[in-house]
């Protein structure tokens, strides 16, 4: 039997776990997982950014696959979907790049030049 | 594709692509030969020129890679690639089957780390996994429920995903794909 302040622990994490996948999000992590996105690594970016968003107990932050972008060479790719934000786009993004990328834009807006591809609307 | 794991997470993505939420996957090893198969409920291929790279859904780019390498990768082998439509309502069945003692053979990869990821990016998705052993069918892990055991509260994200892979792991292992 489990004491009430156990039950209370996991059903707060539970919770944080379902805002995760479900409900409403002010920062979306879109991943391109077509083939040349696989191969160049993206489910290890999809891992590092669960983490992130993970250790960072933020639960308005959601990582999702898409299919591929279309722009191979410079997979893995990366769109970041913020409320009242332009939609932007990066490429070549591996767990290092995922990192940056996390700490500087979801976390604090600020876009990271660096790897950039793309802002506002791609044509997918 | 570095490895098998790479190449079932990519086919994997193409049922789910097709709007399939059931896929049943099946994994066979023995002596030296890597059988896996999948059949999904999603919108059906509509002939084998899915085998030609210039044939494809997408519409950001005009060729399509993900078949045509794992046919590539099985055929290096000895082994081949076959996808047919079910029946007229849809449905694709894929089997291929890889020479592992053959030189050109690519290494089995995590193949747990695949199942993991899979939850990951399509966590509302009815995967069904077997392993074939000694000719018969054993049901692996199921994913339909997981979902609903986090909604619950009666798992978390991190233990469904371990889980996941834990198990998986251990049963391919019982089938000697490590
Ligand atoms: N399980 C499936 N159900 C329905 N159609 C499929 C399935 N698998 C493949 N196809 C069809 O075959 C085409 C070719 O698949 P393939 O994996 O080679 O390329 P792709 O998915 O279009 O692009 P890429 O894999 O390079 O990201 C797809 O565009 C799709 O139309
Ligand atoms: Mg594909």
């Amino acid at each position: 039997m489990k004491n009430l302040e156990e039950l209370k622990i996991m059903r707060d994490k539970a919770q944080k776990d379902l805002a995760l996948r479900s409900g409403k999000h002010n920062i979306k992590i879109v991943i391109g997982m077509g083939t040349c996105g696989i191969a160049a690594g993206a489910r290890e970016t999809m891992n590092e950014f669960l983490n992130l968003i993970l250790k960072s107990e933020r639960n308005d932050i959601v990582v999702t696959a898409s299919g591929c972008f279309g722009f191979c060479v410079q997979e893995p790719m990366v769109h970041i979907y913020a409320e009242d934000q332009i939609p932007v786009t990066y490429h070549n993004v591996d767990v290092e790049a995922a990192r940056l990328i996390f700490d500087e834009h979801v976390l604090n807006n600020k876009v990271v030049e660096q790897y950039i591809f793309q802002r506002g609307k791609t044509n997918e | 594709m570095k490895d098998i794991a790479d190449h079932i997470f990519d086919i994997l993505e193409n049922s789910f692509n097709a709007e399939a939420n059931e896929v049943v996957l099946k994994i066979a090893y023995d002596k030296n030969h890597f059988f896996c198969s999948i059949s999904d409920n999603g919108r059906g291929i509509t002939g084998q020129e899915v085998l030609d790279p210039f044939v494809t859904t997408r519409k950001t780019r005009r060729i399509g890679l993900g078949l045509p390498l794992l046919e590539r990768a099985a055929e290096d082998t000895g082994g081949y690639l076959k996808i047919r439509r079910k029946d007229e309502a849809g449905g694709t069945e894929l089997e291929f089957k890889i020479n592992t003692s053959h030189i050109d053979a690519k290494p089995f990869g995590d193949l747990a780390m695949t199942f993991s990821d899979i939850f990951l990016s399509r966590p509302d998705i009815g995967l069904k996994i077997f392993i074939i052993k000694e000719g018969r069918e054993h049901l692996i892990l199921d994913f339909s429920g997981l979902q609903k055991e986090i909604e619950e509260g009666s798992k978390d994200y991190l233990q469904i995903r371990k889980h996941i892979y834990e198990t998986t792991k251990k049963e391919l292992k019982s089938i000697n794909v490590v």
